[in-house]
């Protein structure tokens, strides 16, 4: 007689096949390891060495301690970086895709340009280290398809760039303006719904005279764009059709300019040439009403030692809009910081588990909750709940940038992403300062699309269309 | 034996050797220079060039494999070029900027040059602050201008002030500002070239023709049109030429404060081939253009100097007959 059950036996098969599915390439590791002693495990078995990364050194700064701790565990370090700006990489590190070089190990650089450096041939698939270490990127949402490309993983997101709604809540809570509001429109004064909404919360609260802008959204060449992208998705509107024609010049891609342009009436006449660096000392200054702006500002809006607005912000999702006969809100995402890793390195494996090891939660909390080098924003399930996140982001500021991040949508996340990106910030740019005319800025952007299309080749583009559709969220309204 | 030997050589032969012996001499040194040039251009810039030449030819994309497999393309590509109405925008917001800021740099250096040129107690200081703006490196002229320029910056206050009205220029968001804007930039980034090159040419001017001219009783103005001017000419040619060819290339400012915007308003050819090559990674069409612009720019270079053979002619002719007169 035997002394198991059937049910014992069933049972036993069971736990040996849920068994055989845990990863077989970390030996030596307890149950119940940690997601960081998974990664040092399989790290160990890459041998140690320094690493050369491609990296903004103002992104690099909070990197640096969880660096030191793996290479105290594993070994593996970065010994040297090239510090160049985010906005800049991309340019570089196509260089060394051209020149096929191994000089740099990772790159740390937009994930918008993970389809053209893919296609350019210089990123690793990371997809077999990260079993190998039984690691997964654990976004809100659906953020992690930002670093899936054709089926592939090509990155480990550092920094969760999503845009988000910052309104002034001083003013809006004053019952002075509340009346006001309501005895000029009709209506009780309330946080932006859809972008109607935002243009005449924006309008009301303009007063140039007072130092007070209606908004600090920005409207010059370099990043204007970014701000189209939120108004035409949130229209229903998608750049391409099945064949990969260009399907701007659409009611939703006309309804995307107007409410670009809109924003001219309510923004610094200076606006048209200023970037960041101008833009976020007027937020922090009180010298805007509202925005939609990078979730990087929360921490230093309510820093009250470099704000003076601390306190008087509230922050939400993005507004949407109704054009489509639904709601649909879209948060813009980019750049988004991530490490990539280069295919022609030598120690291309040693920089996927430096990526993971800066990937996980424990150190990814670290590096995004740094009050002093705020150039990582949160993205990982984790720092949604995390404290001392929430402390540098505050929590109201936390609930706006996970629901936003619900709703993350990419710019074009197609090969040739630059190529595309500047031709429309261009028009959009020449119509905002009246060198185009406004029904112009999308036939001649159609037309320019048209061409790349045609020189980056129409089927290799539709077979990318796919991975460019999978990282739209998969909610409109998100909770 | 030697010496008689010497002394039945004729004095014009032996000087007709030793004018050999010179111009060896002068003929070695020549190439002892040149061929360092020489071998660098063959070495180092010969490969760039050629390797651009081939981009120019093949139809290259960064996304669809190797370079060097890509397709021979003919003319295709500067076909494409020359008809690009960018380039062509790009083109003449280029020689307005760089004839612009020329004429800024030549009119205000020569200025500085002329109160300068004749020496005065604290001339150094003076000197070493004209020169500073050059030692400046562009980008911080670019960011120093930036705040100087903004709506409600310095520079403005400083014009309302003088004024009395309130000024309000945009410098920096106008669409019909930009360009200008960075002009004056570059007029001040640049003026001591010429100034440099032009105190250099009014210190080399020949003085018997000036005092001469005094004498004779005429006003300074006069010496200056009819005397100095003229003598200046090739020197002038010169400071216009090599300023205006050096501003044609002008990117660290323009990119810096503009990126090519606002709108297009600043995208000249620097900027449009950066983009083209570098954001777009359209390297072929890159290469192509680069051989276009090259090309226009050998055309000025040789227009130069034929002026400067011309106007060196001229001043040969002018000094070999007053020579002769002299002579005579």
């Amino acid at each position: 007689m035997s002394k198991f059950s059937r049910r014992d036996v069933v049972k036993g098969g069971l736990t040996v096949a849920s068994l055989s599915a845990l990863p077989v390439g970390i030996p030596g590791l307890a149950w119940g390891a940690t997601e960081n002693e998974k990664i040092i495990a399989a790290a160990k078995g890459a041998g140690g060495g320094d690493l050369k990364g491609m990296i903004w050194s103002n992104y690099y700064v909070a990197m640096t301690p969880s660096m030191e701790r793996f290479k105290q565990a594993t070994g593996i370090g970065v010994g040297s970086i090239q510090d160049i700006s985010i906005f800049v990489i991309p340019q570089r590190a196509m260089a060394e895709a051209l020149s096929r070089s191994p000089e740099f190990d990772f790159f740390h650089v937009d994930s918008n340009m993970i389809p053209s450096l893919a296609s350019a041939g210089l990123l690793e698939p990371l997809d077999g280290y990260m079993k190998k270490a039984d690691f997964s990127i654990d976004a809100v949402g659906t953020y992690g398809n930002f670093m899936r490309y054709k089926g592939n993983t090509y990155g480990v997101p550092t920094d969760g760039n999503v845009h988000v709604q910052f309104t002034r809540k001083d003013l809006m809570e004053n019952p002075d303006e509340q009346k006001r509001f309501e005895d000029k429109h009709g209506k009780k004064l309330a946080y932006p719904v859809t972008w109607e909404d935002d243009q005449q919360l924006m309008e009301f609260f303009h007063r140039p005279d007072q130092e007070l802008w209606g908004s600090a959204n920005l409207r010059n060449r370099a990043n204007g764009v970014t701000w189209w992208y939120m108004y035409f998705y949130s229209a229903g509107g998608f750049p391409f059709d099945d064949d990969m024609n260009p399907t701007l010049d659409t009611p939703a891609g006309r309804y995307a300019v107007e409410t670009y342009l809109n924003i001219k009436k309510v923004s610094h006449p200076e606006a048209p040439g200023w970037g960041t660096p101008q833009m976020i000392p007027r937020i922090t200054t009180g010298k805007a009403f509202a925005c939609q702006y990078w979730d990087g500002i929360i921490a230093l809006n309510e820093n009250p030692k470099k704000s003076k607005t601390a306190g008087k912000w509230h922050y939400s999702l993005a507004p949407g809009s109704k054009f489509s006969g639904k709601l649909i809100h879209r948060a813009i995402s980019s750049p988004l910081g991530a490490i990539l890793v280069n295919k022609y390195s030598k120690n291309k494996e040693k920089a996927a588990y430096m990526a993971m090891w800066w990937g996980s939660l424990k150190n990814s909390e670290e590096i995004v909750a740094d009050r002093v080098n705020t150039f990582h924003d949160p993205w990982h399930t984790g720092h949604m709940t995390s404290d001392a996140v929430k402390t540098a982001y505050t929590p109201g500021g936390i609930a706006a940038i996970e629901t936003s991040l619900k709703v993350a949508s990419p710019p074009i996340y197609l090969t040739g992403y630059l190529e595309f990106q500047d031709q429309l910030a261009k028009n959009l740019s020449e119509a905002y300062v009246g060198q185009k005319k406004a029904d112009r800025v999308l036939k001649d952007t159609e037309e320019a699309w048209a061409k790349i299309v045609k020189r980056i080749g129409k089927r290799r583009l539709k077979k990318e269309l796919g991975s460019y559709k999978a990282v739209f969220p998969k909610v409109d309204v998100p909770t | 034996m030697a010496t008689e030997a010497a002394a039945a050589i004729p004095g014009e032969i032996r000087a007709g050797k030793r004018e050999m012996t010179q111009a060896r001499a002068v003929r070695r040194f020549k190439w002892s220079v040149l061929s360092v040039f020489i071998a660098l251009m063959v070495g180092v810039l010969g490969p760039v060039l050629f390797l651009q030449l081939y981009f120019s030819f093949h139809d290259f994309s960064i996304y669809l494999g190797s370079w060097w497999d890509a397709e021979f393309a003919g003319l295709e590509i500067f076909e494409e070029v020359v008809t690009d109405p960018r380039l062509g925008i790009a083109i003449v917001r280029s020689v307005l900027f760089a004839a612009g800021s020329t004429l800024g740099c030549f009119v205000i250096g020569f200025g500085l040059a002329l109160l300068m040129y004749r020496p005065f107690r604290g001339q150094a200081l003076f000197y070493i602050v004209f020169i500073l703006p050059m030692l400046t490196v562009p980008i911080v002229i670019a960011y120093t201008g930036e705040m100087l320029l903004y709506q409600k910056g310095p520079l403005n206050d400083v014009l309302s002030w003088i004024s009395g009205q309130d000024v309000n220029v945009i410098w920096l968001a106008n669409a019909r500002m930009a360009l200008t804007t960075v002009m004056l930039l570059e007029i001040w980034n640049w003026v001591p070239f010429s100034f440099i090159i032009m105190i250099a040419g009014l210190a080399s001017l020949p003085k018997e023709p000036q005092e001469a001219a005094q004498i004779l009783g005429a006003s300074k103005w006069r010496i200056f049109l009819e005397i100095q001017l003229p003598l200046l000419r090739p020197v002038i040619i010169l400071a216009i030429i090599l300023r205006f060819l050096e501003a044609m290339a002008e990117f660290p400012k323009a990119w810096s404060l503009f990126q090519g915007g606002p709108g297009s308003a600043t995208e000249t050819i620097p900027i449009y081939l950066y983009i083209t090559t570098w954001q777009y990674f359209e390297v072929s069409k890159g290469a192509a253009m680069s051989y276009v612009v090259m090309m226009i720019m050998i055309a000025i270079v040789l227009a130069a100097i034929y002026f400067l053979r011309r106007e060196k002619r001229a001043l040969d002719e002018m000094y070999g007959a007053a020579d002769e007169d002299r002579a005579g």
